[in-house]
């Protein structure tokens, strides 16, 4: 798994690229939860170049989602199409977060 | 079943009348352009223009019955959607065939053969599958519309065509741009009746260069405004040589029965997973006798009409009461001469460029459902081949006078020729194939690109179905996290992998405690509390991506069986 972090006009945009897993989720969740922990944080994450999630994957993803509760911060998802969608589909994500389509909208939606 | 959202009327509906006739007439105008492969098969076998008439009169009743046939469910017969019938290319290069050689009682004939194969194998075809795989099948695709399209271009520039003149030129040239620009760049009605629309321009066009001829017209203004068309003439035969193109063409409009069916089932359903084979059997069975009925009342076969089963999913009117009023119109044009007369003697540039408008498509679909699969060398160089095989009997026609007297009839088509070498070349690639592959894990971490790479070499090496093999690929990695993460496992974890062309099944065993599958999502709660709650929606993912799972534990040994439906 890759991370690249971005600012666009007071929103940090994170991508993952490749894969999460029981081995790359924790690495993902440590920087989520600093980004997500600062109060009234916006965070958008890209998904679009994402290839596999699995449950510790989205484990990762209901904690800092919380935390971000917590702060007042906004998390935001893009990106999350195919294969990855159906993934969420599948273990019922879709509505528990703010998916937006592209990182545009994400961005929009987070600021 | 449940309607989807974007389905106005469902089958069972009924649309208020004005929405059905005007359903039905737009069908009918879409159908109406594949009158053009009876013509030039009618053509082919230098028939009168009168008799063309009635010819295709015949033909448009036998549309309307066909159309029928497949709403109307009576006994076996009949899938019950709204999937009216249409002239295809499909039987477009064994009719031109057959003319040749025996001219139109052969032509009736073998059709009538045609159908009953098709009669015969509507029961049989889900287990042909591994004979007729889509690569294969998907390849018989493309060569129909590659010979229909070499078929319409050598009534203009064959050896033995009449020469072009410049005007044949400019009409040809002005009927094509109407249909793809109002295809390309066109809006709803005129869109979907592009064909038609370019029709009448081409007709427009050769009137004002003055190439319907006074003859033409004089056959059009002496065709009576209604009539009963002449029976007459009609008389059938049989030639062992023509039985090979005419099985292979059954096979393929049987084939492309099922698939339309299938689309007709999902577009009704919202909750779809997979065909229901009952309802295939019946449709292909009222396509079967539909072409029975074609050969006995003097037509060309006849297949299941695609592009309308796409129209109903783009207008949203998939009502059976639609079919009705699109088989009511066929047979009540098929009372109408006068417009018969008219399209008998349509010009011959407007015929090719129709034609070549009509094979684009077939090709695309072709290459579509070839490239369905996951493609390994073998199963390119099974398309590659027969692909080549087949143009070189378009580009060198001599080449079947130049082989054995008994081969000839295979070689005499390009269709026939492409086919039997993808069949032959299918069988043979099969040896070396393991139908089950074995792979071990050691240990954490696993290996995800050995596992991707596992599912992807043996996924090509089978043509498996791309998605298939992407749910099975999730279920390995997210099964062996779980197993390696969790379960410490003791030696390695042993993964099997089966396909045939119904099933793909994944095994999965070690020593070591079983992992939950559980029927319900754990809440956000469980999964944000532990590991353990990341373990149960693990296992509920897994439950839930399969078709089915199995798990066992026996002397300390869990196996896990995922099972794929494919």
């Amino acid at each position: 798994m890759d991370l690249n972090e971005e600012q666009a006009g007071g929103v940090t945009v994170l991508q993952v690229m490749g894969r999460i897993d029981s081995t790359t989720a924790p690495v993902l969740g440590e920087r989520l939860t600093a980004m997500v922990g600062a109060a009234g944080a916006r965070v958008v994450v890209d998904f679009s170049q994402l290839d596999y999630i699995s449950s510790a994957g989205f484990r990762i993803l209901l904690l800092a989602a919380k935390r971000a509760d917590q702060t007042t911060s906004k998390l935001v998802l893009c990106g999350v199409s195919g294969k990855v969608r159906q993934l969420f589909d599948l273990g019922g994500f879709l509505d528990l977060f703010t998916i937006a389509h592209t990182r545009e909208e994400g961005i929009a939606a987070a600021g | 079943m449940r309607r989807p959202a974007n389905i106005v009327y469902g089958l069972e509906d009924s649309p208020p009348p004005h929405v059905t006739v005007f359903n039905g007439v737009q069908y009918v105008g879409l159908i109406a352009i594949n009158l053009v492969y009876p013509l030039l098969v009618f053509r082919a076998a230098e028939t009168p223009a009168q008799l063309v008439g009635s010819l295709l009169a015949i033909g448009m009743l036998v549309l309307g019955l066909a159309t029928f046939l497949q709403v109307c469910r009576l006994g076996p017969v009949g899938s019950g959607y709204m999937c009216p019938a249409t002239f295809t290319a499909t039987y477009l290069g064994p009719s031109l065939l057959a003319v040749q050689v025996g001219g139109l009682p052969l032509l009736f004939g073998m059709t009538l053969f045609a159908g009953l194969l098709e009669v015969v194998l509507a029961p049989l075809l889900n287990r042909l599958r591994p004979i007729f795989p889509p690569e294969v099948s998907g390849l018989v695709i493309f060569v129909i519309g590659l010979s229909g399209g070499i078929a319409g271009l050598r009534a203009m520039l064959g050896e033995k065509a009449a020469p072009v003149s410049t005007e044949e030129w400019w009409i040809a040239g002005v009927t094509l741009a109407t249909m793809v620009a109002l295809n390309v760049w066109g809006k709803g009605m005129a869109r979907m009746l592009c064909a038609l629309i370019g029709l009448a321009i081409g007709y427009i066009a050769a009137g004002i260069a003055g190439l319907l001829g006074v003859g033409n017209i004089r056959t059009i203004a002496e065709a009576p405004w209604i009539g009963l068309p002449a029976f007459g003439h009609l008389s059938w035969s049989f030639d062992i040589s023509m039985v090979v193109p005419f099985a292979i063409a059954a096979v393929a409009a049987a084939m492309k029965a099922v698939g339309t069916i299938a689309v007709c089932q999902r577009m009704n359903d919202a909750d779809w997973v997979r065909p229901d084979m009952r309802s295939i059997t019946r449709g292909v069975l009222a396509d079967g006798a539909s072409t029975v009925v074609a050969g006995v009342a003097g037509a060309l076969g006849t297949n299941t009409s695609t592009p309308a089963v796409g129209l109903a999913a783009a207008t949203g009117v998939a009502s059976r009461k639609v079919a009705y009023a699109v088989g009511a119109i066929f047979l009540l044009l098929g009372l109408f001469p006068k417009l018969t007369a008219l399209l008998a003697v349509m010009p011959r540039p407007v015929v090719v460029a129709s034609l070549l408008f009509a094979v684009t498509f077939i090709m695309i679909n072709g290459l579509q459902v070839m490239s369905s699969r996951m493609l390994d060398a073998r199963r390119t160089l099974v398309v590659g081949l027969a692909i080549v095989a087949g143009t070189a009997v378009e580009v060198f026609p001599t080449l079947s006078a130049t082989a054995p007297e008994a081969a000839r009839p295979l070689i005499g088509s390009s269709l026939v020729f492409s086919t039997v070498i993808a069949l032959l070349l299918n069988f043979l690639f099969r040896i070396g194939v393991k139908q089950t592959a074995t792979f071990k894990v050691d240990g954490a971490p696993v290996q995800a690109e050995k596992l991707e790479q596992f599912m992807e070499t043996n996924g090509a090496a089978w043509g498996a179905r791309r998605d298939v093999i992407d749910r099975a690929k999730f279920n390995l990695a997210q099964s062996l996290e779980v197993i390696v993460d969790s379960c410490e496992p003791q030696g390695p974890v042993e993964v099997a992998a089966s396909f045939d062309e119904f099933n793909l099944d994944l095994r999965v065993s070690y020593v070591g405690p079983p992992i939950e599958l559980p029927e319900r999502r754990p809440s956000n709660e469980e999964i944000m509390e532990s590991e353990d709650g990341q373990c149960k929606l693990a296992g509920f993912m897994l439950r839930r991506h399969a078709d089915r799972v199995a798990a066992t534990h026996r002397a300390g040994r869990s196996t896990i069986l995922f099972h794929f439906d494919h």
